[in-house]
Order: structure tokens, then sequence, then C-alpha cells
């Protein structure tokens, strides 16, 4: 073999060599991401309706990779039974009693199957066990749905529609404050004036506080009427004093109501003087007739004490008076 | 006795013409057929001679490394760069590397390694086992005892079968590195998650029908190219149309083997 044969045998092997390697690597990440070539076990699962699932599709727990779809095909009542190889690596973590459910990847994406639910009491999934399926919401579930909530949605949309129309024109409570602006004046006073209570208000629960802070200071007013017996009994004693007072203020006010009422009537002297205008006349008559009297009487006296008869007795009184000023001095 | 009715040729009617057609259609028929049988008794049976196969595989495969990796590469660019507006309308640019893997390794390695091929390496074997026909070479192997069929023929054959495959790999390989540069300029993916996402949606029955394109491919240009040389005729322009007819048959055949194999793939899907 000459060196060049031998260069060009040694080229085409290096060619055909990497070009294996190549599609041997590309077969291994394959496998990889199909899991081809991890030890794995076979579950399956019964639907009744499996959305276009195929073989090859993976299969989900918790959101990883765990699997891929092996098998789908019919059984019993035109169900479809699926079986699932999934990593046996994770096969600790998934327990019998975990729910299969169709899904798919993304929103227009393949379909798979999701594995979730199960709890740690039940017992670790093993090779040939069935897992519970879970019924599929079907896009056209989805689509009954939204049409209901289409419909609820133009339903309200009209509402608004027809009142977005009454309030331009004006009507009902939120059309008038809208269109008329007295009221809006009179709603931002009354809004000013709730701002303004509010602040009241605010200060008031600060006071209050403040109050009951005081009331629960240790020694003061409040805490001695709730800890002191003896105040306690003291005031309960003041308490009665009180209500006896009261109670004889009472008695009191009825004598005095009744007296009252006596001075309204005419049977007696106050009364009279009080209400009756011709008595009160006759009475002012008498008065000044003993003013009257009392002043010709004053004369009279008066004449008298110049009497020789009574002139000595009353000479003798004043000295006597006299004398009794200078004992004094 | 008319001078000119003598001398007139018999014009024949359409339908012996069409007749004819047909008959001859149905003779290359049987030759290809008889010349694709003749390959497997001869390929089966000894002397091997792997030093010309090796040579062929250099001719066929090593040869055409840089163009079929840069035609690949180039694919790989533009085809990423041309199918990401469809899908930033979607708002689906994180599908890039599944969508190019698809393409690439369903259908784009393989078809473009044919395709590619089947202009160089179809039209060179043409061309080469013509102008040994039309010069008497092939003739003269066979007067001196040489079995000009398996020495030329069947060692040309097993190479595009071997190294249209290996070929169409690195195409792959080298389309997929494309694209992963453009999305990797553009998104900002490193390589594990771009090759992650490109064999996400790739199964096995993907990776076996690519191959056995590949291979059918491999095998279709290099007996296309063969057949055409070696019942090349009338001289150097039989040369030009063994080379010509090697180029535009392969690529025909290669179309409908495409079609042929997705549907056998599919039904093991």
């Amino acid at each position: 073999m000459d060196s060049a044969e031998r260069r060009r045998s040694i080229i085409v092997g290096v060619f055909v060599l990497l070009g294996v390697a190549v599609f041997v690597i590309g077969i291994l990440t394959l496998g990889g991401q199909n899991k081809s070539f991890v030890k794995s076990i076979k579950i399956s699962s019964v639907f009744t309706d499996v959305a276009g699932l195929k073989k090859g599709n993976n299969v989900w727990f918790s959101g990883v990779k765990v699997g891929t779809i092996k098998a789908v095909r019919f059984t019993g009542n035109s169900q479809v039974d699926v079986d699932m190889s999934i990593d046996a690596a994770t096969q600790q973590y998934i327990h019998r009693n975990a729910v299969a459910h169709i899904s798919s990847d993304g929103l227009i994406g393949n379909k798979i199957i999701v594995i979730d639910g199960g709890s740690p009491q039940a017992p670790i999934v093993q090779d040939g066990d069935v897992l519970q399926a879970a019924k599929l919401l079907s896009t056209d579930d989805i689509m009954a749905t939204l049409q209901k909530n289409n419909e609820n949605l133009l339903a309200i949309t009209t509402d608004f529609k027809t009142l977005g129309h009454q309030i331009l024109a004006g009507k009902g409570t939120v059309g008038a404050l809208l269109a008329d602006s007295t009221m809006a004046m009179q709603l931002r006073a009354a809004m000013r004036n709730l701002q303004v209570t509010t602040a009241v208000a605010w200060q008031m629960a600060a006071q209050l506080n403040t109050f009951g802070q005081k009331m629960n200071t240790k020694g003061g007013l409040a805490d001695k009427l709730l800890t002191d017996t003896v105040a306690y009994a003291r005031i309960q004693q003041a308490i009665a004093k009180l209500n006896e007072s009261a109670n004889n203020a009472t008695i009191l006010t009825n004598n005095l109501n009744k007296a009252s009422n006596k001075l309204n009537t005419t049977d007696n002297i106050l009364g009279v003087l009080l209400n009756d205008p011709a008595g009160a006349k006759k009475v002012q008559a008498t008065i000044d007739q003993l003013q009257q009297s009392s002043v010709k009487l004053n004369d009279d006296l008066e004449a008298v004490q110049h009497n020789f008869l009574l002139r000595g007795f009353f000479k003798k009184r004043e000295k006597a008076k006299q004398d009794s000023l200078k004992a004094k001095i | 006795m008319n001078t000119t009715e003598s001398t007139t040729k018999p014009v024949p009617s359409r339908l012996s013409r069409v007749r004819g057609s047909v008959s001859d259609f149905f003779l290359m028929l049987y030759r290809v057929y008889a010349f694709i049988i003749r390959f497997f008794k001869e390929v089966l049976l000894p002397p091997y001679d792997l030093k010309e196969i090796v040579r062929q595989c250099y001719e066929t495969g090593v040869r055409s490394f840089t163009l079929i990796t840069l035609t690949g590469f180039i694919v790989g660019v533009i085809f990423t760069k041309q199918s990401r507006p469809s899908l930033t309308s979607f708002g689906a640019t994180s599908w890039l590397p599944s969508l190019v893997s698809i393409a690439i390794m369903k259908a784009l390695a393989p078809l473009v390694t044919a395709l590619i091929a089947a202009g160089k390496v179809g039209s060179s074997i043409g061309a080469e086992l013509g102008s040994m026909r039309v010069t008497e070479q092939i003739d003269a192997m066979e007067v001196s005892g040489t079995k000009p069929f398996k020495f030329l023929v069947c060692t040309r054959v097993i190479a595009t079968t071997i190294t249209i495959p290996l070929l169409a790999t690195y195409v792959a390989f080298i389309a997929l590195l494309g694209g992963y540069l453009n999305v990797s300029a553009n998104e900002g993916t490193t390589y594990v998650t771009f090759m992650e996402q490109a064999f996400e949606p790739l199964t096995f029955v993907d990776f076996w029908a690519s191959l056995s394109k590949a291979i059918v491919f491999g095998f279709t240009i290099g007996i296309v190219g063969c057949y055409q040389g070696f019942n090349a005729d009338k001289g150097t322009e039989g040369v030009g149309k063994a080379a010509n007819g090697a180029v535009v048959t392969a690529m025909f055949l290669v179309f409908i083997e495409e079609v042929l194999i997705v549907q056998i793939a599919g039904w093991f899907r």
C-alpha cells in the first residue's frame, strides 16, 4: 500500500468513525431524552378519553418528566388502556393512590399524562400497578363554560350600557349627582363634614384611650373604686344617704307642690292675695287704712306723752336711759 | 419507379410512436431491474475489493464533506432565521429548537445530502463510467478477465450507500449547530438547552426513518449513476447524457423515495 493510498484509507476511516460517533451520540441523546436506557417500571391507567395521546408522549409527575407512554389500546367498554414506562429512580415518590390525568405540554403542545396526588401513607407504586384515572376536562367542556361566561358578560355589559345611558341622562342618584352641580357641591361639603367628624372622632377615640389608660392606672380613682372595699362601703353609705335625701326632697317637693296648688286657689288668704284681684284691693285698702290709723295713733301717743298725767313717767324713763349710757362709758 | 418514393421512409403513426415509447420504457425498466439484480448477485460474491471501496468512499464521501458541511450549516442558519418571524408572531420562539430539529432530522438532512450528492457524486459516477464505456475501457476490462461490473459498479454503489448516510449525519449535526448559533445569537439559549429542546420532539422512529432514507438515497444515487454510465453510448455525447441522466433520474427517484419512506415510517408511529 503506497503512502497516498494509506493516507486516503486513514482519512476515510476517520470520516466513517466520526460519522458513526455523531450518529451514536444522537442515538444516546435521544435515548436519554426518552429514558430508553434507564431501568424502568411499567404502570398503566384506564381512561374513557385520551384526547389524542399517543405512544412516545411524556409522563410528568409533579412537573418533572418521569417516563413515556409505551402503549395506547382499547379495553373493556370502549375504554383506553394506557401503559406508561416510569423511571425506576422516581418510583419511590409515586404512591398507589396517585391520580393520572391527561394534560397537554403547553397550550397547544403534545398530550401528556400528569400524575399527581398520592399520600405518603399509601404504599409505593409497583411494576404492573394500575393508577386511578381522573376525568379529562375536554376542550368542548372548556368551550361550553367559556360560552356561558360570554353570555354572562354580554348580559353584564348590556346592563352597564343601560345604566350608562341613564346616568348620562341624569336619571337616578348617580345621574343626578353627575348632572347636578349643586348636589355635587353638597356632597363635597358633606364629605368635608364627614372628614371633620372623622377627625373629631379620632381625637375622641384618642382621648378615650388616654382616659382608659388613666382608669387603668394603679392607685387611681377607678382603680380604688374597683379594689378598695372600705371606700366602696363608704360610697354605698353615701349613696344610701343620698337616696334618703332624695326621698325627703321628694316629700318636700310634694308638700311644696301641694302648697303651691293651694296658692293657686282662692279658698285661703294667700290664695286670695295671689289670685283674687278684688280681695287684693280690699287688703290693700285695709293696709292703707291701717297705715293712716297708725299715723293718727302716733300723733295721739305723742299727745299723751305731753299729757301732765303721764309726763313724769316718760321723763323718768329718759333719765334712767341716760344713766345707763353714762355707766357704760 | 419514382426515385422520391423509393428514398422516403414511411412516417410512423402516432399510435405506433406511443407504442414504441411504452415499449422502450418497459424495456428500460427491465434493464434497470436486471442491473440491480446483477448488483446484488455480484456484491455478495467474492472477491471483495475493499481497497477500491475505500477509494470510492474517499471520492464520494470525503471529497464531498466540505461542500456538504457548508450547505448543511447554511441550511440550518437560514431555516432557523426564516422560521423565527412566524413563531415570533405567536410568541413561540422557544419552540425554534424543536421546529429546526424536526425539520432537519426528519426531512432536510437526508434530502439536502442526497440532492447535493446526486449533483456531485451521481454526475461524477455517470460521467466517469460513461467515458469508460465510450472509450471501450469497460470492454477491455471484460476482455482482460477483470469483472468490470464488480470493480466499477459494486464498489461505487457500496461507497455511496455507506457515505451518504454518514454525510447526512454530519449535515444534521452541522445544520443543528447552525440553528443553535442563530438561536443563541437572538435568544441567548445555551447549547445544552438547545439540544435538549431539539431532541425533545424526536423519536427513534424519526431517527431510523432518516437513516433508512439516507441509505436508500445513497444506494439510488450510486446505482443510477452507475447504470447511466455503464449503459452510455453514442460517443462523447453519451458521456454528457449519462452524467445528466444520472443527476436528473437520481433527484427524481430521491423525491419519490422520500414520499414512500415517510409513508412507511408513518405506519410505525
